[in-house]
């Protein structure tokens, strides 16, 4: 302690010393004395350190710092939503109310039967990581996908900023690598698949080595994140629904929570078992390097268009500044605050009545809001680019199968446009080909001789 | 009172000096006080918390209470068709047409040097006019006509789709079409549909669900390409035309009706148009009512947008 | 009360010893022993690896119970003679000097054979599969039929490497991005994936099983779950697995919901040799 004290004192008087001789500040000359005193005490007679005292210096912050339970998980609202909706914040606590009334907490989920969700499932994915009675482990999503989706599954955890691209968030209830038409929720399959292969060049990891009751929980529990998700999502829009009479509070009964509000997404997350692409065979009557000539013809022409975004060489920098729907958001929130500010920048309140002034005040205060909300809880917008063909990097999986899933439904969620209807089958199948001919394509060739181009950066 | 405190802080500078290490472990010491006090602080948000009791007594009320099997629809009120018509006209100035940057398929889109113009704000310059001001009944209790089977045309030419607003109706199906010698692709915000349509063709798009304000229709091919499009359930939508007039036929009369305004270019929330009107009264969300009497035909007149209420 | 004092220090010191050695004789009860090895070049290293602990261990404790006999006999209660200032053995530092060095030096020479075996002397043929690390997985490529890795029958797999018995095999090591570090515990192999090189690893499994991989190099903040796993298998099974597996990447139908893959005419690439 002493030795503190010692080395403070050299400190401090080097550094008031300079000060006074620079004339910038005079000595609290009355400080220093009862300092001094202090310093002389903590040394006993015998000039002896005096160890507890720097053990209690060392120890007394670190337990002042962190000791006790951490709090329990909690959801974090959708308050990009709810600022773009201006709610106040009773409205937003009666949201909050509602969702934890419909699907719990983080600990403890609640899946009501008309969710048609798996409530076992869910309490073995759902809490912090434990073990249970049995020897199970519970907790699988903190465990394995909360750091980088959040608990709140909204793609915001502590390692979402530092992704490229960002974790998916699932509040939307949009999903990109599916087998099912494009305005379609994936299948229970489609998403146990994404689990165990992971999505090749992005960060989401193969979590092959789990085993299938795991997977399955996981599934389920991203299921319910969404549900959970679209329902908040639904329940600030409806605010903007209501009539005068309703004061700004939505209503609380089984007919608009459960039949307006969660019915329609339960049903369209059950109808995404019968929405599966109905996938025809390969044309069996065509040798494949024809098949890959008139892909490429299809590539580079006005039927499918893949050369406008995925450019001329395939390396995807056809279009490079557009943006997927999660980025959109954000992008389109930032325009409307700037304009906001702007505007309220420009307008005077020199000649306005004290209800205009109001307004005007009311208006700044939720621009500042929107703004906090936007540098706190949103990653900041990224550019979405088309895939680079030649790398042989699929994100949704490279069979010819996965292939034709992204031509004919697109990419919901992406600019990637559907040609379902409007390119027939044998053309789809045509480009997948020649999509997978890519990265082995040197000056349009393919041979055993010829270097690989582009696609081995590795 | 300076000299003081020197003289005390060189007396205790004439102690022996002490092992640097220890100097460092203080000096370490110190920073985690000062972390340990300052605390990390993040610039998150957080939102209210749940009122877990209030939570836990709606669950039980849900559980409790069952759907009733057949949802009863607000019985029909009133007897009797009306019209509504008007006119919206805007007291500000527009200011110059803005070119729009059109880089992709120049041979098409820039074809003879045509230039493609921001269709956001369009004011008649004889009648003042606003165009595209989209005015839609919100709730109704009885439709005049079904859903019609025949499809309606959204058409897109010369690197703009033909009309800036789309009004639409659930169920009735719409022919997307292009008429351009390229590709391109429509992606309606909001509806998952986003298709690729080749050169000359068409495809047919069915509204499931209405939109509750107008929502955007782009191509994501040549990013400059912006329309609206709004879809309602019982069809009771006018777009305003090129002189600012629109009507809206076979309203249900004898019944209160509420009407939704929207302007792209409006400053009030997400679009929504509050105009001051001496005998209509205007909530903040764009919204008035009226009371039609049966084959009354209702002429609200001069709708005027004053300049502040649209922006830049 | 002084006595006692030193006593506790002495057992005190003691205590390092007898329980440093504890752990020893009681760690493979518990399983905290070398991990099973099924490795033909493992018996090698595993006995390098005893003959330093045997080695080692006999100094440790030798110098672990002089320095508490020392403690114990020499503190100041019970050696109250007058002390002796002694100018230090010049004999005692050379021996103990001289001895340790020529022991590093027999070790130096002793593994040479080893070290050869495990990291020069690569056997004559193609890579059987290309490991290339990437944060947070191992990504594998496997040559197709043609035998020749990078041309598009290849087959693309992550984290589920499985490998043939009872030949060599000969594994092609890549990253990404970062440095990662190839790490089979049960196989006795580790080699740094270093960016930018193709690094070659070969050994020959002896067992059938299936093992952990693990990155044993930092690479970021996921690499404590860098995990991936490797299966032994017969040769037969190993050429079975890929057949089906590369059917299953060349699907061009979805499966059946009643489980059973069906894949359809697999387009499988043929290279136009013109």
């Amino acid at each position: 302690m002493n030795m503190l004290v010692s080395m403070f004192e050299r400190e401090y008087v080097t550094v008031t010393n300079f000060a006074a001789q620079a004339g910038m500040m005079t000595l609290p000359g009355d400080l220093s004395e009862p300092l001094a005193m202090g310093c002389r005490r903590v040394r006993d007679r015998r000039g002896h350190v005096c160890w507890l005292g720097m053990a209690a210096a060392l120890l007394i912050p670190l337990v002042g710092a962190g000791c006790g339970q951490t709090a329990a998980a909690s959801y974090r609202l959708n308050l990009v939503e709810s600022a773009k909706q201006r709610l106040r914040p009773e409205q937003e606590q009666q949201v909050a109310t509602i969702l934890a009334a419909l699907f719990g907490t983080p600990d403890e989920p609640v899946a009501l039967a008309e969710c048609g969700l798996d409530e076992a499932k869910l309490k073995l994915a759902a809490g912090p990581v434990r073990s249970d009675i049995v020897g199970r482990k519970n907790g699988l999503y903190r465990e394995h996908c909360a750091h980088c989706h959040g608990v709140t599954g909204d793609g915001m955890g502590p390692t979402a900023a530092f992704l490229n691209p960002y974790p998916r968030d699932y509040r939307p209830g949009v999903f990109k690598f599916k087998s099912t038409e494009r305005a379609d929720k994936p299948t229970h399959a489609d998403l146990v698949m994404v689990l165990r292969n992971g999505l090749a060049g992005s960060s989401m990891p193969s979590f092959a080595l789990l085993s299938d009751a795991k997977i399955d929980a996981l599934a389920e529990y991203v299921k319910y994140l969404s549900i959970r998700g679209e329902v908040e999502l639904a329940l600030m829009r409806a605010f903007f629904e209501l009539d005068d009479e309703d004061q700004g509070r939505l209503p609380d009964d089984r007919e608009f929570l459960i039949d307006e509000i969660l019915l329609p997404v339960v049903e369209s997350w059950q109808a995404a078992e019968d929405a599966l692409i109905d996938v025809p065979e390969m044309p069996t009557d065509i040798d494949l390097a024809d098949s890959i000539a008139k892909g490429r013809e299809l590539y580079h022409g006005n039927k499918a268009n893949c050369v406008k975004c995925h450019g001329v060489t395939a390396l995807g920098d056809g279009q490079v500044n557009d943006y997927d729907d999660w980025n959109k958001v954000v992008v389109q929130a930032h325009t409307t605050v700037q304009g906001g500010l702007e505007r309220a920048g420009e307008t005077s309140t020199w000649e306005m009545d004290a209800d205009e002034v109001a307004e005007y005040r009311a208006e700044l205060a939720w621009l500042d809001r929107y703004e906090s909300v936007l540098g706190g809880n949103a990653l900041p917008p990224r550019t979405i680019r088309p895939r680079n063909l030649r790398q042989g990097i699929y994100r949704g999986g490279m069979r010819p199968l996965d292939l034709y899933y992204r031509i004919h439904a697109g990419i919901n969620g992406a600019p990637m446009p559907a040609a379902k209807g409007t390119v027939p089958p044998e053309d789809i199948w045509h480009i997948v080909n020649y999509i997978r001919s890519l990265p082995y394509d040197f000056n349009g060739t393919l041979g055993a001789d010829k270097p690989m181009v582009a696609r081995d950066r590795l | 009172m300076m000299t003081r405190t020197l003289r005390i802080f060189s007396q205790r500078l004439s102690v022996a000096p002490q092992p640097r290490w220890v100097g460092c472990l203080g000096l370490a010491g110190s920073v985690v006080v000062g972390l340990a006090a300052a605390g990390c602080g993040s610039a998150v948000v957080s939102g209210p918390s749940p009122d877990f009791e209030v939570a836990r007594a709606l669950r039980d009320e849900l559980g409790a209470s069952t759907s009733e099997t057949e949802t009863a629809d607000t019985a029909p009120q009133g007897i009797g068709w009306a019209t509504l018509k008007g006119r919206f006209v805007f007291s500000g100035s527009p200011g110059a047409a803005i070119a729009l940057v059109v880089d992709k398929d120049t041979q098409v889109c820039s074809k003879d040097g045509m230039k493609l113009y921001d269709r956001s704000l369009l004011v008649d310059e004889s009648t003042k006019g606003l165009a595209n001001v989209v005015l839609f009944l919100r709730n109704s209790s009885r439709v005049k006509s079904e859903v019609p089977t025949e499809s309606l045309l959204l058409d897109q030419e010369n690197c703009e789709f033909l009309a800036p607003v789309f009004a639409g109706r659930v169920g009735q199906p719409i022919d997307v079409k292009n008429s351009d010698p390229i590709g391109h692709n429509t992606n309606i915000a909001g509806t998952s549909f986003n298709q690729l349509i080749p050169a000359g063709e068409s495809t047919i798009f069915t509204p499931a669900r209405e939109t509750g304000l107008p929502v955007t229709v782009t191509c994501n091919i040549h990013p400059w390409m912006k329309a609206y499009a709004v879809f309602r359930e019982d069809g009771y939508v006018a777009v305003s035309a090129a002189d600012g007039s629109f009507t809206i036929p076979d309203l249900p009369a004898g019944e209160p009706l509420e009407f939704q305004v929207w302007h792209e270019r409006s400053t009030g929330r997400s679009g929504a148009v509050s105009l001051e009107q001496p005998d209509l009264k205007w909530n903040a969300k764009g919204r008035f009512k009226i009371e039609l009497k049966a084959d009354e035909v209702r002429d609200l007149g001069t709708l005027e947008v004053p300049a502040d209420a649209i922006k830049g | 009360m002084k006595r006692l004092v030193a006593i506790f220090w002495s057992l005190l010191f003691l205590s390092v010893p007898v329980l440093g050695v504890a752990t020893f004789i009681v760690g493979p009860a518990y399983d905290i022993w070398l991990p099973r090895d099924v490795s033909e070049h493992g018996a090698a290293v595993d006995s390098l690896f005893y003959f330093i602990l045997a080695l080692t261990g006999v100094v440790f404790i030798v110098t672990e119970v002089v320095l508490f006999w020392f403690i114990w006999k020499y503190d100041e209660t019970r050696a109250t003679g007058p002390v002796r200032y002694v100018h230090g053995s010049h004999t005692l530092e050379v021996v103990w000097t001289i001895i340790p060095a020529a022991v590093l030096l027999f070790l130096a020479i002793y593994q040479m054979n080893t070290w050869a075996d495990v990291k020069m002397r690569r056997p004559n043929m193609a890579p059987t599969v290309e490991v290339i690390g990437r944060q947070f997985e191992w990504r594998l490529r496997y040559p197709g039929r043609d035998g020749m890795l990078g041309t598009p029958d290849d087959l693309h797999l992550v984290n589920d490497l499985h490998l043939p018995i009872d030949e060599d095999v000969l594994i092609q090591l890549k990253s990404m991005d970062v440095l990662h570090s190839f790490f089979l515990p049960n196989v006795r192999i580790k080699q740094d994936a270093v960016p930018g090189m193709k690094i070659p690893v070969w050994f020959k499994a002896r067992e059938e099983g299936v093992f952990d991989i693990v990155c044993a190099e930092l690479c970021g903040w996921g690499h404590y779950k860098m995990k991936g796993r490797v299966t032994f298998v017969t040769r037969a099974a190993f050429d079975n697995w890929l057949e089906r597996k590369y059917a299953e990447q060349e699907a061009t139908q979805p499966d059946p919901p009643d489980g059973l893959a069906a894949v359809g005419v697999p387009q499988t690439f043929q290279l136009v040799t013109n």
